[in-house]
């Protein structure tokens, strides 16, 4: 298949298949009552997914690059400002500062 | 249109986006440098973040074609990634139940990792779930514009941010930051821990299963967590 045609049947599909998995429990839901057991469960979709997303992005890149990753602490202090603040701009200079210096003290170490 | 653009509620969700908007623009970036790799013209390179409008699956995506992979396994990789879509799309439907069904599809198009954690403790805050969808709609098209725009600088300037900064790191920050305010009480740490600890260790798992299937295990573990202390209470 050619290239340009390749890429569009890719965003078409994979746009659609987002939308219809975006969309699925909103409309299959709006009629129907959740069973509590199930309601209850789906609180906890943002502790799990959050975590299932941020362990990978901090731990995984540094592997094998260096022996000791910045990132876990960084991530651990930018954790501690946003549980205390909830601001998404403080944790991010918390947690980006944290990271620079941390990797100015190994560089001196290095 | 203008009347939903004017309310305080889609303002507020639109204002309270922008530094996530801004913490996102390396990620962006990054998928507009993909794009263009695997060789996008612009119009693909913008139909891919308007249409996919998922940094994760785009990346995939750009990888995938720029390696010759048949279409059919792009499709399937990267639908399998937005299995996660059903776990946001389950856990928004009884706040939206009350909303029209164009309402649904408006916030359903705009609903990625950010849009969904930001907003659903929004909903249950606001009560009226009129306020808490037009808070919504206000930071997904934040999101949404903002990320159009970073992708197309990707496209034509390439990385401009040198690795060495390590501004990647700010959209794992993004999400902590709406992480740490989820973990009050036991039950919702324990979803945490067990999802971190599943993610790495099913980490082997073909097509980036391990993202959902730690999700799932998570879940069910905040679950089972709640359920035994509420046993213990009762005792």
């Amino acid at each position: 298949m050619e290239g340009a045609l390749k890429l569009w049947v890719v965003i078409l599909a994979v746009g659609a298949i987002n939308y219809a998995s975006r969309l699925s429990f909103i409309a299959f839901f709006a009629r129907r009552t959740m069973p509590p057991l199930l309601a209850r469960a789906l609180r906890y979709v943002p502790p799990a997914m959050l975590m299932a997303l941020i362990v990978p992005m901090v731990i995984i890149p540094a592997a094998g690059i260096e022996a000791i990753n910045p990132r876990i602490p960084a991530a651990i202090i930018a954790g501690a400002v946003a549980w205390r603040t909830r601001s998404t701009l403080k944790t991010m200079f918390a947690g980006m500062a944290a990271l620079w210096l941390l990797q100015a003290f190994l560089a001196r170490l290095g | 249109m203008r009347r939903v653009f004017n309310t305080p509620d889609f303002r507020a969700g639109f204002v309270e986006m922008l530094p996530a908007c801004l913490g996102l623009i390396p990620f962006g970036l990054v998928c507009g440098v993909g794009a263009a790799a695997a060789g996008a013209d612009l119009l693909g390179a913008l139909g891919m973040s308007a249409i996919i409008f998922s940094g994760a699956a785009q990346i995939l995506a750009s990888q995938l074609l720029a390696a010759g992979a048949p279409v059919a396994v792009v499709i399937l990789t990267c639908a399998v990634l937005g299995l996660r879509f059903l776990m946001y799309s389950a856990a928004m439907a009884p706040v939206l139940r009350t909303l029209s069904v164009p309402w649904q599809r408006a916030v359903s198009f705009l609903l990625t990792d950010q849009a969904f954690a930001a907003s659903i403790r929004k909903f249950d805050a606001h009560g009226d779930p009129r306020a808490g969808a037009l808070h919504f709609l206000g930071g997904g098209m934040a999101l949404w514009g903002s990320w159009q725009i970073d992708n197309v600088i990707g496209f034509f300037a390439g990385n401009v941010i040198p690795s060495a900064w390590s501004l990647d790191f700010t959209v794992p920050l993004c999400f902590i930051a709406l992480l740490a305010p989820t973990l009050r009480g036991v039950p919702p740490i324990v979803a945490a821990m067990t999802a971190g600890v599943a993610v790495l260790a099913l980490a082997g798992l073909p097509m980036r299963l391990n993202l959902v299937v730690a999700g799932i295990l998570g879940i069910l573990a905040g679950t089972a967590a709640e359920l035994l202390r509420e046993r213990w209470k009762a005792r």
